[in-house]
């Protein structure tokens, strides 16, 4: 922004001369040298002060009467007094009459102790209430959503979740009816309210009336530990705030003092409530191994050995195969491990994209930078559903101002009054290209957002929106890369095939997977009967899945959540995990057991923590030249953009039928079938087609259909969807258990599929 | 008494309520002079004029559209507040019913002068008989080509939309009630940015009360000159007052500023109270300012005048109370009021205009304690001068005023154990 | 009363607002002359007409008196009682209406033909006291006597066929 070029003015605060940033309003100012304005309603990520709740009430010299700090900018040679008889007189006044209807259940909310309203009346207000009138009441407490509670009487009309509602999530639900003293939060008629970001009310709710239901009557404040990590749910890599309680996870909130960069502090529900994913009943809690005994439970000590002695053993040819969430450090040591045991392949299960390369060359931009875009384009995908804060990033650029494009096949959420929705026939976004060039010419600040996904399968189309960036001035990309570990272990140039052939060819032993389970995903059924060929799996879980009885040794590890590393986004940004919890207690984190492995070996790898780990990995791949883990800070930093990568030519759609659309909602992928704090907004892995095309198939009506590729045949619920284009047949991923995604084939890639009626059911009608 | 129906021009004339009536009787003259003007002498005239705002906050009209930025390169909004719904004041009530045709030519005449080629009359919600008069009046104009295309000229267009409000108080504040006119609820908005830089849509606006428009027509057909030269400098003028309450002869009084008195006001125009009744106090510019006593009926009824004797002249609205009313019930009903009228936005407002009708309550209904007095004195400073808007205020000034000049009432209310319900006045003049 | 219709009312007036939010409270108090209030039904199809959300054109809606997001009677009767008609017996104005219509202080009569409200000053304190039916002209100063006429002309009028609150 330009404005932080400018000279600073000079202000007295409270007798001090201090400097203030030019059209900073004056409770920023205030703060930036450590002078504390209370406050209530102001939020400026909400836009636009309002000055509704009178708590910021300041003197300034030469100005009638008291000011709102939250509205007032600065100006030079202003005179401002935050502690005067007078505005203390305000403060305490706030304070009092926003008591007079607040109930004193201070004991019994959840919001106790984390309180601004507690917090405020301690450090401003008045000793005790004056008050002797009966308190206004409201109906009971209520579930405004299975996630979001809501208690009426404890609202202050501070405005902040219905500004987020309207003005930010922009979903329209959330509003405040009637008016005065009776003015209540409501949605219309009582419907629930519904929607991917709904949690971020409650981070922004300064009273107990907005609180989580998953946490209710968890813990209080003084038992819980809090700790600043990442997300791993998807590519955005929103800055999170993990509380913990007795070592585990209770809840998961945006940070108190956000990324601006990447999240701006909000963040999904699937994000914020997925976490009971890891205490699920499927969470591998102690290794496993198989011995003359069989199939049984071993203390972590004895797998790892157990590990190291097969990898000793002279010749054996070792593969490693990376899943996700896997942080660099992780994929430096495999790369390390590797290396000492004669360089066999290390690959990540992930999009096979060697035509990608030109558009990895564009300049890149961080999500802040789209808040300033003239024109927002995105290309396929569907961020909304895979990337879903993304969404508020366009929507908020929109505002701002840009004027935003959704092109490919997908119907989405910023469909209509945000985005021009450019509907492009399945498979062939390439004939998109044109109309993108319109929308750009002319722009200076332009932001092509691209899937990764989608332009992999059409590499001729990558190439060509690539030329198009390049020679447009002052535009940039964005990738919107379908997983948490793609980027960071590409920048250790890792990968997404070469494993699968090799063990193909007989050319391995051992394959060690890193939370990756090959026989779920794309390829699913070619990676089952290869990995029957393989004498030796070693597999490092966090949850059960086909993998684990298919390995003679599986090892427990942590997850995001619980362990140090660090994550790359999709804008390229390095940022720090740090554990919330302490895991299972028979559990690692996988950087450790690759370290313990190489111990085992009896050629140890130095690294003592993920952070030495990363240290040395800064040293020796230019993508983090020059960085150390304590640059990373708490904010992460952008790490040297690669060069690209040649073009490459057009690629053949594999199978019959139609073009398969494909999503991996994160609100349905495995993490969020896992979670039942997330059963009221779960996708549900399915196909859709439009009704008319569901018509022509002969399946209209059907619940379910066979669904068959050249890779694989599966029964799939059926949903019919008007929106959906007719020449293709839209697969929503998610649930492994379905099987779905083995539909596709290694590294994805375009693919049709034949719908027909299910083989058993028979046509219902 | 000096009167003189400037506004009310319906006294003097028959039939204003035909467009050939209204042109019989003079109209459109004002409009004709404006129009051989530039826009830029049209404002120097309601400049030069004195007007001053009808609605209550009393500011130069001819200053307030001087504020509109000339060449913002988007559209201006001349706005007519006619959401009268402060207590006691039914002035404008009586322009819209018998007099439309004078708004609307005086919407036209600021309009031209702002350079605006829409106008929206914002109509209180509970005006529907006012509004479908109005409503007649503007299908009229339209149909004879005083609205349209060609209003101001060939070529040159003007047209009025109506709008209408759906009952709340607050939208009678300027800002709020650009927010329902924009299809919001009617919350004031945070200022600066005043409207006249940037108010409906976001546009320069020109926004003013129904009685300050209606002025407009004879202003521009007499002259600037004569206008300011009726009633004292700085009020000049007429001004139209509503009379309400313990009076015989309740209704509205165009007089000329500063040349009658509160007196003459109440007791000749208004008729006086009733045999045997003594005058206890006044509300004397709507329910929103501060209460009279018999010692200030001799104050002369202007801006200045009123506002040295503790008071303001507000919207004009002057509520009457004999000595069989009671001055804590009327307080505890006004303070019902304005919790009611409330819009929330605000912590103060919003918390404390309930605050005070409970304990206000309290006292009337016989559960008041000695201390209520002193709370109720805290309680003003913590509500008043601490809102966004002047609802807070005008909701303390009545109350603290009252408590102030007949405390005795409020201690006696107490120590007796109530208000006693009074006898009602009753149908005088039905 | 259907977005169709109210888009068909709105039709004409939509160029007369360069926002069209401005639209909402017009399309509220058309879709409120049918039934007299406005059922969730009557609030969707405005949602739907003006392309503003559900919750938003009910949060507008309950903000104003005169928009009824609960059912009222055919007629509503709005007794002012601030002030000015305080002074002059709106008080006991009220309460015999109600005893007339057979409610308890507000309310809607058993028989569903009236409501009966306490309004805020209606802006005709020189007809004090004084109500106002729906939104007709305020009628005032009344005694008892006239104000039990006025019911009575009304229970024989029965139900106007749009309602104009």
């Amino acid at each position: 922004m330009p404005e932080h070029d400018e000279a600073p003015i000079i202000i007295t605060i409270n007798g001090q001369a201090v400097e203030a940033r030019k059209g900073a309003m004056l409770v920023d100012a205030a703060k930036a040298v450590g002078v504390e304005i209370p406050i209530f309603c102001y939020e400026p990520r909400l836009g636009k002060p309002i000055g509704a709740c009178r708590m910021c009430l300041v003197e300034v010299e030469g100005m009638r009467g008291l000011q709102t700090a939250c509205s007032t900018p600065v100006a030079p040679d202003m005179v401002v007094n935050t502690t005067s008889d007078q505005v203390k007189g305000a403060q305490d006044g706030v304070l009092e009459l926003l008591l007079a209807n607040h109930p004193l259940d201070c004991p019994v909310c959840d919001k106790g102790g984390e309180c601004p309203l507690q917090d405020r009346t301690f450090q401003f207000g008045p000793g005790e209430t004056r008050s002797l009138e009966p308190k206004n009441h409201f109906p009971k407490p209520l579930d405004l959503s299975p996630l979001v509670a809501l208690d009426r009487e404890r609202c202050i009309a501070c405005f902040r979740c219905v500004r987020f509602s309207e003005d930010v999530a922009e979903d329209g639900q959330l509003t405040f009816h009637e008016r005065g003293d009776h003015t209540e939060i409501a949605t219309f008629s009582g419907e629930p309210y519904e929607g991917r970001f709904t949690g971020n009310t409650i981070d922004l709710c300064p009273v107990g009336a907005l609180t989580s239901n998953p946490y209710r009557f968890v813990s209080r404040p003084w038992d819980i530990k809090n700790a600043p990590s990442i997300c791993a749910g998807c590519s955005v890599g929103c800055n999170v705030e993990i509380t913990a309680r007795d070592g585990e996870i209770k809840r998961l909130t945006g940070r108190p003092d956000p990324n601006m960069a990447v999240e701006e502090g909000w963040i999904c529900d699937r994000g914020r409530w997925a976490f009971p994913a890891l205490t699920a009943g499927d969470r591998l809690l102690m290794p496993e191994i198989v011995d003359q005994v069989g199939r049984r439970q071993v203390r972590i000590e004895r797998a790892v050995g157990d590990a190291g002695a097969i990898l000793r053993r002279s010749g054996v040819r070792v593969a490693f195969l990376l899943g996700t969430p896997v942080t660099v450090e992780d994929g430096f040591l495999a790369l390390e491990l590797s290396h000492l045991l004669g360089d066999g392949p290390v690959a990540r299960l992930g999009v096979a994209d060697d035509g990608l390369g030109p558009l990895r060359a564009l300049p890149g931009a961080q999500m802040d930078d789209m808040d300033g875009a003239d024109v927002i384009v995105v290309v396929g995908g569907d961020p909304s559903s895979q990337q879903p804060v993304t969404e508020l990033r366009i929507r908020k650029a929109r505002r701002n101002g840009a004027r935003v494009a959704m092109v490919g096949p997908r119907p989405t959420a910023l469909d209509g009054n945000t985005a021009e929705a450019l509907r492009t026939v399945p498979g062939r976004l390439g004939d998109a290209i044109d109309v993108v060039a319109e929308r750009l010419l002319g722009s200076s600040r332009a932001i092509v957002l691209w899937d990764e996904c989608d332009l992999a399968a059409e590499p001729d189309t990558a190439a060509a929106l690539a030329r198009l960036v390049a020679s447009t001035p002052g535009a940039r990309a964005i990738e919107l890369a379908a997983d948490v570990s793609g980027p960071g272990l590409r920048a250790l140039g890792i990968p997404a095939t070469g494993v699968l052939e090799q063990i193909e060819a007989g050319a391995v032993d051992v394959l060690i997977t890193v939370k990756a389970d090959p026989t779920t995903g794309p390829g699913g059924a070619r990676w089952a009967a290869a990995l029957n060929q393989v004498p030796t799996v070693i597999a490092l879980c966090t949850h059960r899945s086909p993998i684990v009885d298919l390995a003679a040794i599986a090892i427990p590890v942590l997850y995001g959540l619980e362990e140090a590393g660090t994550l790359v986004s999709m804008t390229g940004r390095a940022q720090r995990l740090r554990p919330g919890a302490a895991g299972p207690e028979g559990a690692a984190a996988a950087w450790e057991v690759l370290v313990g492995l190489s111990h085992r070996m009896g050629q140890p790898l130095p690294d003592r923590t993920a952070a030495q780990a990363f240290d040395r990995l800064a040293t020796r791949f230019p993508a983090f030249a020059g960085l150390t883990c304590t640059d990373l800070g708490l904010l992460g930093v952008p790490i040297v953009a690669g060069t690209g990568g040649p073009a490459a030519p057009a690629r053949q759609a594999e199978g019959e039928g139609l073009p398969l659309v494909v999503c991996t909602p994160v609100f349905g992928d495995a993490t969020a079938h896992r979670s039942d704090a997330l059963d009221c907004v779960r996708e549900e892995t399915h196909l859709g087609l439009s009704p008319a095309e569901a018509g022509r198939l002969g399946v209209s009506g059907s619940t379910h259909v066979q669904v068959t590729t050249p890779f694989a045949s599966v029964l799939l619920p059926l949903v019919e969807d008007h929106r959906l284009h007719e020449a293709g047949a839209y697969l929503v991923l998610g649930d492994p258990t379905s099987m779905a995604a083995t539909l596709l084939p290694e590294g994805r890639g375009p693919v049709c599929a034949a719908i027909t009626a299910p083989v058993a059911q028979g046509v219902s009608a | 008494m000096p009167q003189l129906n400037s506004v009310y021009r319906h006294r003097e004339f028959q039939d204003l309520l035909t467009l050939s009536g209204y042109e019989r009787a003079g109209g459109w003259n004002g409009l004709k002079a404006t129009l051989e003007m530039t826009p830029d002498d049209a404002l120097y005239a309601f400049h030069r004029s004195g007007l001053r705002g009808r609605g209550g906050a009393g500011f130069p009209m001819g200053r307030k559209a001087s504020f509109l930025p000339v060449d913002s390169g988007r559209p201006t909004y001349v706005v007519c507040n006619a959401d009268e719904s402060e207590p006691g004041t039914f002035k404008d009530r009586e322009i819209l019913d018998k007099n439309p045709f004078q708004l609307i030519e005086g919407v036209a005449i600021a309009s031209y002068g702002v350079g605006c080629e829409r106008a929206y009359i914002y109509v209180r919600g509970e005006y529907g008989h006012q509004w479908d008069v109005l409503e007649r009046a503007i299908a009229e104009c339209r149909a004879a080509g005083r609205l349209g295309p060609d209003a101001f000229g060939p070529g040159a267009p003007f047209d009025i939309t109506l709008y209408r409000g759906a009952g709340a108080y607050i939208c009678g504040e300027e800002t709020a009630l650009l927010e329902s006119l924009e299809g919001k609820r009617g919350q004031p908005r945070l200022k600066p940015p005043y409207p006249a830089v940037a108010g409906l849509y976001d546009c320069p606006t020109l926004i003013n009360n129904v009685e300050t428009l209606a002025a407009l027509p004879p202003i521009m057909h007499r002259g600037a000159d004569w206008y300011s030269a009726i009633g004292p400098e700085k009020s000049p003028g007429t001004k139209i007052f509503s009379v309400s309450g313990h009076v015989l002869k309740p209704g509205n009084y165009e007089i000329v500023m500063g040349e009658t008195t509160l007196r003459d006001l109440i007791f000749d125009l208004a008729g006086g109270l009733r045999d045997g009744r003594e005058f206890k106090a006044c509300w004397p510019g709507g329910s929103s300012v501060p209460v009279l006593t018999a010692e200030h009926l001799d104050t002369p009824l202007d801006y200045e005048s009123l506002a040295s004797a503790g008071s303001f002249l507000g919207s004009g609205g002057c509520i009457v109370m004999d000595d069989s009313g009671c001055i804590v019930r009327a307080s505890w009903r006004l303070a019902h009021f304005y919790r009611h009228e409330s819009c929330g936005k605000c912590t103060p407002c919003r918390e404390g205009t309930g605050w005070l009708e409970k304990i206000l309550g309290r006292i009337v209904h016989g559960d008041g304690r000695l201390e209520d007095l002193a709370m109720l004195e805290s309680l003003f400073g913590r509500i008043s001068g601490r809102t966004l808007c002047a609802l807070a205020d005008g909701a303390v000034a009545p109350v603290q005023s009252a408590l102030e000049l007949f405390r005795d009432d409020f201690e006696r209310v107490i120590e007796q154990g109530g208000s006693p319900v009074p006898e009602p006045m009753g149908v005088i003049n039905a | 009363m259907t977005a169709h219709e109210i888009s068909e009312f709105l039709a004409p007036i939509r160029h007369e607002f360069p926002d069209q939010r401005s639209l909402i409270l017009p399309a509220l108090r058309f879709a409120q002359e049918e039934q007299g209030w406005l059922p969730q039904g009557a609030m969707a199809a405005v949602a739907e007409a003006t392309g503003y959300s559900q919750a938003y054109v009910e949060s507008v809606a309950s903000f104003y008196d005169r928009l009824y997001t609960e059912p009222v009677g055919r007629r509503v009767i709005s007794v002012c009682t601030t002030l000015s008609c305080m002074l002059r017996g709106s008080d006991e104005l009220l309460a015999h209406v109600a005893a007339n219509i057979g409610t308890n202080g507000e309310g809607t009569s058993a028989d569903g033909m009236f409501t009966l409200q306490r309004a805020e000053c209606l802006g005709a304190c020189d007809r004090a006291p004084c109500l106002q039916v729906d939104s007709n002209d305020q009628q005032g100063p009344l005694t008892h006597d006239a104000a039990d006429a006025i019911i009575g002309a009304l229970r024989a009028d029965g139900a106007p066929t749009r309602y104009d609150r």
